[in-house]
């Protein structure tokens, strides 16, 4: 029997659960109110209902989820002790490959078989994955009928359904909430433990201040010794996420701060934030296109034009000019939010001193809105570097410790997509180099925010 | 202050010079900030106009219209065994080089597309009766046949075009494979069906998991939880997730979904599953809010003629913070429309020339589609690419604009 024809057929037998208990709940209830006692009935008849539904389908799922994990190896158990089995090699690898092409066929997600050995095992295969599904078939509706009925009985005039039900849901709502812990734990096992499989074939201090990145090197057999130092990495990243981003972006996008809450009328305002928001909701893929189309090549030739030294077509200024423009809203917006939250009574003090608009805004707004400024340029720093399709696609691949801003240089994020793409094993330093890399980059982006929250609160309590 | 100290006298000339300093300082510092925004503003327009040019030449093709006289041809194949096994057979691609060749002269074949022949063979599917006569069927140009004719190729390749011109098989017209194909290696077939399904197939399990997920989460933190160590615990993951890195959950995917759970590389189903983890917080933070703005006299007045905890928040608190938890819904899914990193992670680059069926298929998606072919050399892809760019760019703005539209719409001040 096939997984959607049980899914379906559970679902039925769930739909009929929930209408046969409702209808019995309410003759209990119609029964109630004839004969006078109309608070009789304790839950309405949708819970009862619902309590059969779930009391017929949960056990079955739970079930059948584990028969789908439990069941492979039964069916193979049965398939080895199969006369047909008896020529298989003893050799373990060989003797899964071949069992690993009967089931593949017997299940149809092979046309034909390459081994012969593995053609006589087909209909072993097939005879025992009927035979497994069935049985797995039959105990999940004995359990749902089980399950069902049992549930059916308990439904009378005094029985708590409603009770029962919503601390099923309260459960659910709570497992739920779990989700984000566990996926953050899966975020720091996956990589932490990937990550502790490359450092034990990498020294971390050779990692963290090696300053030659070549793992091309070290998987052609080189020798790791000294291809994973990561620091070129980091300085692109720094370079690109942290100086050039930022140069552009804390500029544009504290004056457009300034000027949209301070100068512009209601009018301007209302058309010039959305269009500023755009920035922010443009795919990082385009801009990266934009970067390596149109930006780059112009900056090469502007840069070749004045006779710069070691200009690129993949240079760090391309990238990190676009990231800085994808970055201006999120400057902008935090800024717009901290000077806002500046009180009203301290902009007017110092405009009914005498000072005009842009020196109470320079020595008095922004002094006052830095904390929650400082903050705002500390996530979109943290953003920058996290930021990958712009520099994949605009920055290049070659790791240069270099303070020209024309030349090519990699990031740690390009490194990644980079070690991480194409065939690979997973035992290679090479690969696992990469989670060694996203672990730096997690821990990182994870200070930065927390700092900046800290920022950002403390500041905003001042005022509170 | 000494008390000797006279009063200003405003209207000397030092007074004078020094407002008119400190006037012309203010507007200067106006005339900044305005140019922080235009330059911001002129920044998009340049980027769009940019792509807008590049890209609405992808959306059409020139074609070649190319007589093929049937029953002259060495074709070989039986009128009454039209099947794509008897295609594959026929030797078309030949047959369609030497039309092409005793028409339109010997250099035919870097005129016409490489698979130009693919369109004879569509034209033969669709109505086999065409192999008894002479039939005028239009084939896709070559590359650079195509650019000159939109008057971008090279000097050779504009002769060319002139003659084409000149004998009058030359069209440009909408190219309506390019909304109905998938990749592929010529740039003169390719589409973004493909990728655009993948995408439809990853948003849609995207949305399936991380929306039930994401409002649970939000009205468990909102209505039920008690202030503890355990929900500070709980929502200090949720703002750590919304700030972590795309490629990192790429990472997540990587080991935990495909090398850990073995579930099918490349597919939608992964995909998605590493977008909704993605998603997640954004809906939580987005649900939270519209939970938190619904007034707690409502609670009230609901616990307050019998209903219980649970009732409360279905009945009444989740209708009405829905419209805000779509919106934020509909914003992260956008986000999640246009990440591409995270998907490179998990082997969404593959190579795919069919559209996916299901989500356990190999797919790619629009952002990935866009990397891939930006990588491509050969120069019929930059349109291509950027067609792409404005198709992608025209679904994020529909969604966005609705979100805007939804929150205008149901907006509520109680």
């Amino acid at each position: 029997m096939t997984g959607p024809a049980i899914f379906l057929l559970l679902a039925g037998l769930g739909a009929i659960a929930w209408v046969s208990a409702r209808a019995r709940a309410l003759r209990l209830q119609t029964v109630a109110r004839t004969s006078g006692r109309r608070d009789a009935v304790h839950s309405l008849p949708g819970y009862h209902g619902w309590y059969v539904a779930l009391w017929t389908l949960i056990p079955a799922a739970i079930f059948l989820a584990i028969w789908a994990n439990v069941s492979p190896g039964l069916i193979t158990q049965t398939v080895l002790s199969d006369p047909a089995a008896q020529s298989l090699p003893a050799d373990a690898f060989s003797r899964s490959a071949i069992l690993g092409e009967a089931r593949n066929i017997a299940s149809g997600a092979q046309a034909a078989a390459f081994n012969p050995a593995a053609r006589a095992l087909v209909e072993p295969y097939r005879t025992a994955m009927n035979e497994y599904g069935i049985a797995g078939a039959a105990l999940a509706l004995v359990l749902a009928f089980a399950g069902g009925a049992y549930a059916f009985t308990r439904v009378r005039p005094d029985f708590r359904a409603r009770t029962r039900v919503e601390r099923l849901v309260m459960a659910s709502l709570l497992i739920a909430s779990l989700l984000a812990i566990v996926t953050t734990l899966g975020i720091v096992v996956s990589l932490l433990w990937e990550s502790i499989r490359f450092f034990s074939m990498v020294n971390p201090v050779d990692f963290l201040f090696g300053t030659k990145w070549s793992p091309q090197s070290a998987a052609m057999g080189y020798g790791n010794k000294d291809a994973f130092g990561a620091v070129p990495l980091f300085w692109g990243t720094i370079f690109i996420g942290a100086i050039i981003a930022m140069v552009v972006a804390i500029p544009l996008g504290l004056m457009s701060a300034i000027y949209l809450t301070q100068y512009a009328r209601p009018q301007v305002r209302k058309w010039m934030k959305p269009i500023l928001e755009v920035l922010a909701g443009v795919p990082t893929v385009v801009y990266g296109y934009f970067a390596a189309l149109t930006i780059a090549p112009a900056l090469r030739d502007f840069a070749v034009s004045v006779g710069i030294h070691g200009a690129s077509s993949e240079s760090a200024l391309a990238a990190g000019l676009v990231m800085g423009v994808m970055i201006i809203p999120f400057v902008s917006s935090m800024a717009d939010d901290s000077i806002a939250a500046v009180p009203q009574s301290m902009r007017d003090g110092s405009l009914a001193m005498g000072a005009t608009t842009s020196e109470t805004i320079r020595k008095v707004l922004i002094p006052a809105a830095l904390p929650g400024v400082v903050g705002g340029v500390l996530l979109a720093v943290s953003r920058a570097i996290g930021e990958t399709m712009i520099v994949v696609m605009a920055a290049g691949l070659a790791a240069n410790l270099t303070l020209n801003p024309f030349s090519s240089v990699t990031t740690v994020t390009t490194q990644i997509v980079q070690l991480l793409t194409g065939d690979q094993e997973f035992d290679s330093a090479k690969t696992l180099a990469a989670f060694a890399l996203g672990l730096v980059l997690f821990i990182v982006t994870l200070l930065l925010n927390i700092v900046a929250l800290r920022v950002v609160k403390k500041y905003r309590e001042a005022y509170e | 202050m000494s008390a000797t100290r006279n009063p200003t006298d405003w209207k000397s000339d030092v007074m004078q010079k020094r407002i008119a300093r400190r006037y012309a300082a203010e507007r200067r510092f106006k005339l900044m900030g305005l140019f922080a925004v235009m330059l911001s503003a002129a920044f998009l327009a340049f980027l769009l106009f940019t792509m807008l040019g590049n890209g609405l030449r992808g959306f059409t093709r020139t074609e070649i219209a190319l007589q093929v006289d049937f029953p002259a041809s060495p074709l070989l194949l039986d009128p009454a065994n039209i099947t794509d096994q008897g295609l594959v057979g026929a030797n078309l691609p030949m047959v369609t080089s030497e039309v092409a060749k005793k028409a339109l002269g010997p250099d035919a074949d870097a005129l016409l597309s490489p698979t130009a022949w693919t369109s004879i063979r569509d034209a033969i599917k669709a109505d086999p009766k065409i192999l008894s006569r002479t039939e005028t069927i239009s084939v896709p140009a070559s590359t650079v046949i195509d650019l000159a004719a939109k008057g971008k190729g090279s000097p050779q390749a504009e002769a060319a075009v002139a003659r084409l011109k000149q004998q009058g098989v030359l069209s440009t017209g909408f190219n309506a494979s390019f909304l109905t194909g998938s990749d592929g290696t010529d740039p003169t077939q390719v589409g973004i069906w493909g990728a655009f399904k993948g995408s439809l197939l990853t948003m849609l399990v995207t949305l399936l998991l991380s929306f039930p997920v994401g409002v649970a989460t939000a009205l468990y933190l909102e209505e039920y939880a008690r202030k503890s160590w355990w929900t500070d615990i709980i929502e200090v993951s949720i703002n750590n997730l919304a700030a972590v890195p795309s490629i990192i959950f790429g990472l997540l995917g990587l080991s935990i979904f495909l090398n850990f759970m073995h579930l099918p590389r490349s597919a939608a189903l992964v995909g998605g599953m590493t977008l909704a983890l993605m998603t997640m917080p954004v809906i939580v933070i987005a649900g939270r809010n519209a939970i938190k703005s619904v007034p707690p006299s409502i609670r009230d007045a609901a616990l307050g003629i019998g209903a219980s905890p649970v009732q409360v928040v279905f009945q009444h608190v989740l209708p009405l913070a829905l419209p805000g938890i779509l919106t934020g819904t509909i914003i992260g899914m956008a986000r999640a429309l246009g990440e591409t990193a995270p998907l490179l992670m998990i082997g969404m680059r593959a190579f795919i020339a069919t559209p996916p069926g299901g989500i356990t298929d190999p797919a790619t998606v629009l952002p990935v589609q866009i990397f891939l072919w930006s990588d491509e050399v050969s120069k019929g892809f930059v349109e291509k690419t950027s067609a792409a760019i404005i198709v992608l760019l025209v679904f994020l703005l529909a969604m966005n604009g609705l979100a805007i539209y939804l929150r205008n719409k149901f907006e509520k001040r109680w």
